[in-house]
């Protein structure tokens, strides 16, 4: 272990921080993933609306494609006939992908809605305009940060030399980082943003499905007001998700060379694996004390 | 043209057993699905294969670091499953904190009464119209399992592969697609959704394991002879 093999670690981190807060924002501003079948429903139960409504797939096939489109132009401007500097390179990079998710969207948006216009919903153009660049602004961001930290592990002159080609290892973690926005910050959007009409602390009731809020403070509710919530809690925590598996699956094999003390490497990462099943566990017993049981329960089985 | 030596049969064998450990590794992962990411379901709010794929990748960029610096099979294969138990683990522990802070809800489990780990009561704690939402004790130690054999066994398709051609980029690629295949089969034999090995589809593992031998078969003898080996 060196200094620089820890700075170089630790600004892994950062940027994936940043990546998994921007990636999540990204997918609440264009109502992607799972959260999008209660968007994609409410206008069938009679709930028209203003939210942005694009599914291009789900997140970790798309974030895949954002970050390997990126890389692969990356790669390509680094090459030998252009020899561009690498941070130009990736920036170059990241506005294809921006753009590439920019077109999906805008086709995913007017598709999908066109296709409800029997239920009387709309294609808004101001929406259309205002949350396209929302949204590849922020897959700018996602794309930017996914690159660079596989350009980190990957570049020759840096001490990490993961054997694995850019655009692979951006592809991967692109993946990774999908799935993490999927199964986080999602939630908050899914289970809380969208339904706020109804009481804090319980799942959404099946009964009420596609009863989305469509309403805003004042005037009606945008994509762009849902991001403004999750970026306090739901962004932020899937950042800090994708931020700690870049930190800590790197931070064991660089503390430990894995070519002399693989097996420390092993064991480090087994005990962090021990130690997060405790602290959930701890998590578990604390919200069950703090909430307790539901008062409408009627079964047999005491809490 | 080459010929067909026993090494052939042990690098199709070693991508049959990562097939294997995979397509069945998929069925201990906790998964809701779009439900449970509006806290309607039990386990974490995506789909099984997007989680899988996403916690064995990760370990396969370990195993890849590692198989850079040795040879030794073990090391290789751990170094995956501890990439992705550290993956998945640290998904449903921040998927925990979305739950319980920003929606407001405990984990808790709706397929049995008691948590078979920690003899908690569950029905107490389901809200009103849901099946259940988070993820307990039970799918936690439950998806760690799944990351543990998911995370190996896309190591040990990608460590079979590096021995026949030695091309990293070309091996990881035909790893993560067999890994893929693995995860869809055993997807659509839970059907999208499972809490851990507590639930009931779980007894539906030995179908998984005959349609991924069949299908990882299939695709070993081809990704070696595409490799280059026999």
């Amino acid at each position: 272990m060196d200094m620089v093999s820890m700075g170089l670690l630790a600004a892994m981190g950062a940027l994936a921080t940043i990546a998994g807060t921007s990636e999540d924002l990204e997918s609440d501003v264009g109502s992607q993933s799972n959260p999008n079948s209660q968007v994609q429903l409410a206008a069938q139960v009679g709930h028209t609306h203003r939210i942005y409504n694009k599914a291009i797939s789900g997140e970790p096939p798309s974030n895949a494609l954002y970050a390997a489109l990126a890389a692969v132009t990356a790669s390509v401007l680094m090459s030998d006939p252009y020899g561009m500097n690498a941070f130009f390179s990736i920036a170059v990079g990241a506005l294809v992908a921006a753009v590439f998710n920019g077109i999906l969207s805008m086709t995913s948006y007017m598709g999908r809605n066109t296709s409800q216009a029997r239920f009387n919903q709309h294609v808004y153009l101001d929406v259309l305009r205002s949350h396209t660049t929302t949204i590849m602004a922020h897959a700018y961001i996602t794309a930017f940060c996914v690159v660079a930290i596989s350009y980190i592990m990957t570049a020759p002159w840096l001490p990490i030399q993961h054997p694995f080609p850019l655009p692979v290892i951006a592809f991967t973690w692109g993946i990774a980082l999908g799935a993490i926005g999927s199964s986080t910050g999602d939630v908050h959007y899914g289970a809380e943003r969208e339904f706020q009409q109804y009481p804090f602390g319980a799942g959404l009731n099946a009964a009420n499905s596609g009863d989305i809020v469509t309403k805003a403070e004042a005037g009606l509710r945008s994509s762009i007001d849902n991001a403004w919530f999750c970026a306090k809690f739901g962004g932020p925590v899937t950042g800090l998700a994708f931020g700690l598996i870049v930190f800590l699956d790197n931070w064991r094999t660089t503390i430990f060379d894995p070519a002399t003390q693989g097996w420390y490497a092993i064991l480090t990462g087994i005990l962090i694996v021990i130690l997060l099943n405790v602290y959930n566990r701890i998590l578990e017993i604390r919200s069950k004390k703090r909430y307790g049981p539901y008062p409408e329960y009627v079964g047999d089985i005491k809490a | 043209m080459s010929t067909f030596d026993a090494s052939t049969l042990v690098y199709v064998l070693q991508i049959v057993i990562g097939g294997l450990l995979v397509g069945i590794g998929v069925h201990f992962v906790p998964v809701g699905g779009a439900p449970a990411a509006m806290a309607q379901a039990t386990g974490v709010g995506t789909g099984t294969v997007q989680l899988a794929t996403g916690s064995g990748l990760t370990g396969l960029i370990s195993a890849g670091l590692m198989m850079s610096v040795t040879d030794n099979i073990l090391l290789i294969v751990l170094s995956g499953a501890v990439g992705a138990m550290i993956m998945i683990d640290v998904t449903m522990l921040v998927g925990n904190w979305v739950y319980i802070y920003g929606v407001g809800v405990p984990p808790v489990a709706a397929k049995t009464d008691y948590d078979p780990i920690t003899k908690d009561p569950q029905p107490p704690y389901i809200s009103p119209g849901t099946v259940g939402h988070g993820v307990p004790t039970v799918s936690y130690v439950s998806g760690t399992i799944g990351g543990l054999m998911g995370g190996a066994g896309g190591s040990l398709i990608y460590y079979a592969l590096m021995n026949i051609n030695g091309v990293s980029g070309l091996s990881a690629f035909f790893a993560i697609g067999i890994f893929v295949v693995n995860a869809v089969i055993a997807s659509y034999n839970i059907q999208g959704t499972i809490e851990g090995f507590h639930d009931p589809k779980f007894k539906r593992v030995p179908r998984a394991v005959q349609a991924c031998f069949v299908a990882t078969l299939i695709i070993g003898i081809f990704a070696v002879l595409i490799h280059g080996g026999a």
